[in-house]
């Protein structure tokens, strides 16, 4: 018989707030005299700050321990290859090494878990996953490539947990993953938002309608902003005849953090029994109020062997409280889950454009297969080209299309003129992981003369 | 035995079990006679309980020394 909770963890769950930030104070107490014991790079730092865990007295003490920022994590890595002195464990007592995906370009943080720290992040997503409706009958497809990057690792062994039958499809093609849908009755399809239109593209070249041939009820997207933009989830699910449900997390945590529940209420609910979770300015530290944009900072009460205590993300998020989803949980939500990363943000003719806001209008059209948003400077002006591709037989709607677009995309920032070309099919880059679809091709400012 | 969580409420009679077992395997995982099969599936087990006591509010504490 299937446990009829709704909840994996009933009792935190819907724990009321002022417990729940009892029981954060406790762990927090714990972590931090943890890491102050074990952890020379924590130990270091704080001495250099004037703090120690025994001045956390209250939750709100937590405000005085220095915020930690990635630079600094490579830093360390730097000074003594290849984990630096953020380990508070020997390497030797580690089960799993695994690193953030590089996309960036920059050099990847490196990760260890011990044996404890692997299992807990599968349980976090057993939150999430059980959240949003997935049992032991489900069969499970993962579109992941199963490599050092941490992505749906946790989700794998989380599934297992559960008692779904999973597919883990390393190494396939998109067709062969197709294909799998259909021979293995899959329910459930785990990929980043992108991976999944990808495989609806594949499916349709194949001939296979996934609403009406495959199974497939839930797809669990991961990865990128776009799960929870509106237009790309009734895109999703319109196509897979599924419901779409996202869920974000970070390498450094080597988990999830949030996760959308069943209700679809619009955000993702934060896991707060296993994360703090601030919101603050961004590069500032003061607090900002429910429903206002701000930088997620994290503290991680999962893993021990790289303690993660007050982490900027660079996550740009907007926080809302949990009255605003009517599932019972007690954990806050961020509205439309992570809304991108501040340093996404570029400047064009004065407008603050962020690719999260852009793709949200392109993609309401449904014509859009591909984007890409292309700056370039034309003398010394910044101009901003929003590049199409259509999907096969969709060419006669581009005039209707792309006046559409300039209207839309000028209308929400602020008048900004963009630019709207057709591109040739299959020219635009297409991902699998954390698609990168702006191209900045301005010149770097000189200052040299 | 405990009878209060890490918040100071009463446990359950099935939060107790829970724990007492979580305690036993600590005491299995800190032996050094155990051969291999055992050794390491009590580690594993000791991981998964782990993730009870954590999610029930029961004990918060770091395994390494165990080697879990």
């Amino acid at each position: 018989m299937v446990n009829p909770s709704e909840y994996w963890n009933p009792k935190n769950e819907t724990m009321p707030r002022e417990e729940l930030r009892a029981l954060q104070h406790v762990k927090l107490k714990r972590l931090c005299e943890w890491a102050y014991a074990k952890c020379e790079f924590h130990r270091r730092r704080w001495e250099a700050a004037g703090f120690h865990p025994d001045q956390l007295r209250t939750l709100d003490d937590l405000r005085r321990i220095p915020f930690m920022t990635r630079a600094e994590w490579m830093d360390a890595q730097a000074e003594a290859p290849p984990f630096g002195p953020l380990l508070a464990v020997p390497p030797a007592s580690a089960i799993r090494y695994h690193t953030t995906s590089g996309t960036t370009g920059r050099t990847p943080l490196r990760v260890l878990d011990g044996a404890k720290d692997w299992e807990w992040i599968a349980e976090m997503w057993g939150y999430g996953l059980w959240g949003f409706g997935l049992r032991p009958h489900d069969i499970v497809l993962f579109a992941f490539s199963y490599g050092t990057f941490i992505g749906f690792w946790g989700a794998h062994y989380a599934c297992e947990k559960i008692g779904c039958l999973v597919l883990s499809t390393g190494s396939a093609t998109t067709e062969s993953r197709v294909k799998s849908l259909l021979d293995m009755g899959v329910t459930t399809v785990c990929s980043t938002p992108t991976y999944a239109l990808r495989m609806w593209q594949a499916a349709a070249e194949m001939g296979i309608d996934l609403a009406r041939h495959t199974a497939v009820n839930k797809v669990i997207v991961s990865g990128e902003p776009a799960g929870s933009i509106p237009a790309v989830k009734r895109q999703l699910e319109t196509a897979w005849g599924a419901k779409v449900g996202d869920t974000a997390g970070m390498t450094e945590i080597g988990s999830i953090m949030v996760f959308e529940c069943s209700r679809q209420p619009g955000g993702t609910h934060i896991i707060e029994d296993h994360f703090i979770e601030e919101t603050l300015e961004y590069d500032g530290d003061r607090v900002v109020p429910y429903g206002e944009r701000a930088e997620r900072v994290v503290t991680s009460f999962g893993r021990g062997f790289i303690p993660l205590i007050r982490y900027r993300t660079n996550d740009l998020v907007v926080k809302i409280p949990y009255t605003s989803c009517d599932c019972g949980r007690t954990g806050d939500l961020y509205q439309g889950g992570i809304q991108g990363r501040w340093d996404d943000m570029k400047l064009v003719r004065g407008t603050n454009i962020y690719p999260r806001a852009v793709e949200s209008i392109v993609r309401e059209c449904a014509a859009v297969d591909e984007f890409q948003i292309l700056l370039t400077r034309e003398g010394v002006t910044d101009e901003i080209c929003i590049l199409v591709e259509l999907k096969p037989g969709r060419e006669e709607h581009w005039d209707t299309l792309s006046r559409r677009l300039h209207v839309d995309l000028a209308d929400a920032h602020e008048g900004l003129r963009f630019k709207v070309e057709q591109a040739a099919a299959n020219v635009l880059p297409r991902f699998e992981l954390k698609a990168k679809r702006l191209v900045d091709k301005r010149p770097a400012a000189d200052y040299s003369t | 035995m405990i009878d209060r969580d890490l918040l100071g409420r009463p446990v359950t009679a099935t939060e107790s079990q829970l724990f007492e077992i979580y305690a036993e395997l600590k005491g299995l995982a800190g032996r050094v006679d155990l051969p291999p099969c055992a050794e390491r599936n009590v580690k594993k087990a000791l991981a998964c309980m782990w993730q009870v006591v954590n999610d029930l509010d029961l004990e918060f504490e770091q395994l390494y020394d165990l080697g879990v």
